[in-house]
């Protein structure tokens, strides 16, 4: 081991002598920095990982649309089916309508479904939270919770539904609205379909907006292992012109970069936190070169070399680093682990438990960290770590040996 | 070319004091041969301390020369191999033992193998320091340091042992132990010395005795 390691480690970590409080101070204050990144981009990568799983689960990976309708929806349907990579496709049409029960009005968006298709995309079966998708006919609608709640609308109640295809009608005094029945309340703990949405059938939905046996698109779920960049242009080549299929990633382009672009912001925030950490090695490492001046000149005068004496201090940064972030990713990971604990305990403490759940609608505060967050957390503590090893390193270095022995 | 362990010609050396030059050194010249002990004595502020540093290679001279066996090169290198040096207030890395603190002047040129550890234990033995090898500075009498000290200059087995007045630190019983240490090892192992005190009983144990004065030799 060149003598540089060996004096790096032993200054940092002496043999039978109590943890030196210069080390611990360093060590710790890299760890907290790197366990905070862990955590709090662990739980940021969770609620975008819910809410995309959130997204797919009720739209499919792909969407096949066109500039209008989709007119021959089923020979489309039966050549996506038939494309590699494809576990289903299902039609829909969606518009806003409105709605009303006992005088209170809402303008839902509408969502029609084809029954016979759906569950092969979208498994809206495990979302509906009382009745039952089974019950959904021509003639009633599935309330998401939002809207349920925000109608008050029981199961069996009857609405009324106008389209603006009735509103638009010149040709009668009175516009007579379509009464449908609730058969279900659905939750798919997505904020914004769960707010205001009709779940109805494709039928009812093509009778209300006059679409005849057109569609507005089409869903599809690609096969388990599938890779939905080279199933898009396989659906492409077989689509008729005018007709063209988005991945998931393409539709929701603009939300996937805010998502980014948060959590790139953030990891740029809590940067500062080890940047801090690493001037506080910094400081530490300056009155240790202080405090060493005269072994400093021993070294010289015993033979090392200037960059040696560099390296020596160099290391004790890089050191340091790399104890402090191992240590600072095991804390991270570790209160990652029992975030739900900690987060169920410091809700019974302020009683904020419900509103906790309902506020970004998961019973669990959901975790997902990229083993590319990692690295990147690992090389910035590293990185910073040795830059702060730096200038001290610089320092000792300058120092000429005579004069370094005569200190005081 | 000389054939001296080491030979300076006209060494000068002068300080900035504010304003004032001060001429430390004015043209030294010694030659001293291999197994040669030296000693060089002088007051306070002659110079002694400072001709040491420019015979080790630690600061650079502003006239004259200095050879290791008639090579110029003085650099930290050469210095590891070639010099054993003793400083009056031992410098001893606080935290390492007896023994790493000995090793350490060989790390410096490699990484210590069984040999070099053999040594250092070996030396360690000779100064008497065997049975607290494991021992940190802060655990050892001041003695006990220069000891350790004395066994650090000699681990790398140099031409020359330079020594700037080694018992500075330490009571009159302690420091004639450490004199006749390092003259015994000196003549033991056939190292050059040169010895910077101003104690004329540990300077007499010298072969050959120097007396400095307003910057050269008398």
């Amino acid at each position: 081991m060149p003598w540089y390691f060996y004096l790096a480690l032993k200054q940092l970590f002496p043999t039978g002598r109590r943890f030196p409080f210069f080390t611990a101070i360093s060590v710790l204050s890299v760890a907290l920095g790197v366990a905070l990144l862990i955590v709090v981009l662990g739980v940021m990568g969770g609620f975008g990982f819910q809410i995309r799983r959130m997204m797919v689960d009720t739209e499919g990976e792909i969407q096949i649309k066109a500039r209008g309708l989709i007119s021959d929806y089923h020979s489309i349907v039966k050549k996506v089916e038939a494309v590699p990579g494809v576990a289903g496709a299902t039609p829909y049409a969606s518009g806003i309508l409105m709605v009303q029960y006992q005088n209170k009005p809402a303008f839902p968006q509408m969502r029609g479904l084809d029954m016979g298709s759906v569950e092969r995309v979208v498994s809206l079966g495990k979302f509906v939270r009382i009745g039952s998708l089974d019950a959904l006919d021509d003639d009633s609608v599935i309330l998401s919770a939002g809207l349920s709640d925000a109608l008050g609308a029981p199961l069996g109640s009857t609405l009324e539904i106008y389209t603006p295809l009735m509103l638009a009608r010149k040709d009668v005094e009175v516009i007579l609205p379509r009464s449908v029945k609730v058969v279900g309340v659905l939750e798919v703990g997505q904020q914004q379909l769960d707010s205001s949405t009709v779940y109805c059938t494709l039928r009812l939905a093509q009778d209300l907006y006059g679409l005849v046996r057109d569609v507005h698109g089409v869903n599809v779920r690609i096969a388990p292992g599938a890779n939905e960049d080279e199933v898009v242009p396989r659906i492409n080549a077989v689509l008729p012109r005018g007709v063209q299929a988005f991945s998931w990633r393409d539709s929701f382009a603009d939300f996937l970069w805010v998502l980014q672009l948060e959590k790139n912001m953030m990891m740029f925030v809590l940067l500062f936190v080890v940047l801090v950490a690493a001037f506080l090695t910094m400081s530490l490492l300056l009155v240790l070169v202080l405090k060493k001046t005269r072994e400093i000149g021993l070294l010289g005068a015993l033979g090392a070399s200037r960059r040696e004496i560099a390296i020596c201090f160099c290391l004790q940064g890089v050191l340091i680093g790399v104890v402090g972030t191992g240590l600072g990713v095991v804390v991270g990971k570790t209160l990652l682990y029992f975030r739900n604990d900690l987060v169920r305990a410091l809700t019974h403490l302020t009683g904020g438990q419900e509103l906790l759940a309902r506020f970004y609608q998961f019973s669990d505060l959901p975790e997902h960290l990229e083993p590319r967050d990692i690295a990147v957390i690992v090389i910035a503590a590293l990185v910073l770590s040795t830059l702060a090893g730096v200038i001290p390193a610089a320092i000792a270095a300058r120092l000429k040996p005579v004069e370094a022995l005569r200190s005081e | 070319m000389s054939n001296a362990v080491i030979s300076a010609r006209g060494l000068a050396k002068t300080f900035l004091s504010g304003d004032r030059r001060i001429e430390v050194l004015r043209g030294v010249d010694l030659e001293v041969s291999a197994g040669e002990t030296v000693s060089i004595r002088g007051e306070s502020g002659s110079g002694k301390s400072t001709l040491l540093n420019l015979l080790a290679g630690l600061d650079a001279p502003d006239s004259g020369t200095l050879t290791w066996e008639g090579s110029p090169d003085t650099g930290a290198r050469r210095r590891a191999t070639y010099l054993g040096i003793v400083f009056q207030s031992f410098y001893l890395i606080p935290e390492l033992d007896a023994l790493q603190n000995v090793l350490m002047a060989a790390r410096i040129i490699k990484g210590p193998g069984a040999p070099e550890l053999a040594r250092a234990k070996d030396l360690l033995a000779r100064v008497g320091l065997a049975e607290r090898s494991h021992h940190l500075p802060t655990q050892l009498s001041g003695g006990e340091r220069q000891r350790v000290a004395v066994a650090r200059a000699l681990m790398n087995s140099p031409r020359l042992i330079l020594a700037d007045e080694p018992t500075g630190n330490l009571d009159e019983q302690t420091g004639s132990a450490i004199i006749e240490l390092l003259v015994g090892l000196s003549a033991e192992t056939r190292t050059t010395l040169v010895l910077v005190t101003h104690n004329t009983h540990h300077a007499a144990s010298c072969s050959r005795q120097l007396r400095l004065h307003a910057g050269r030799f008398e």
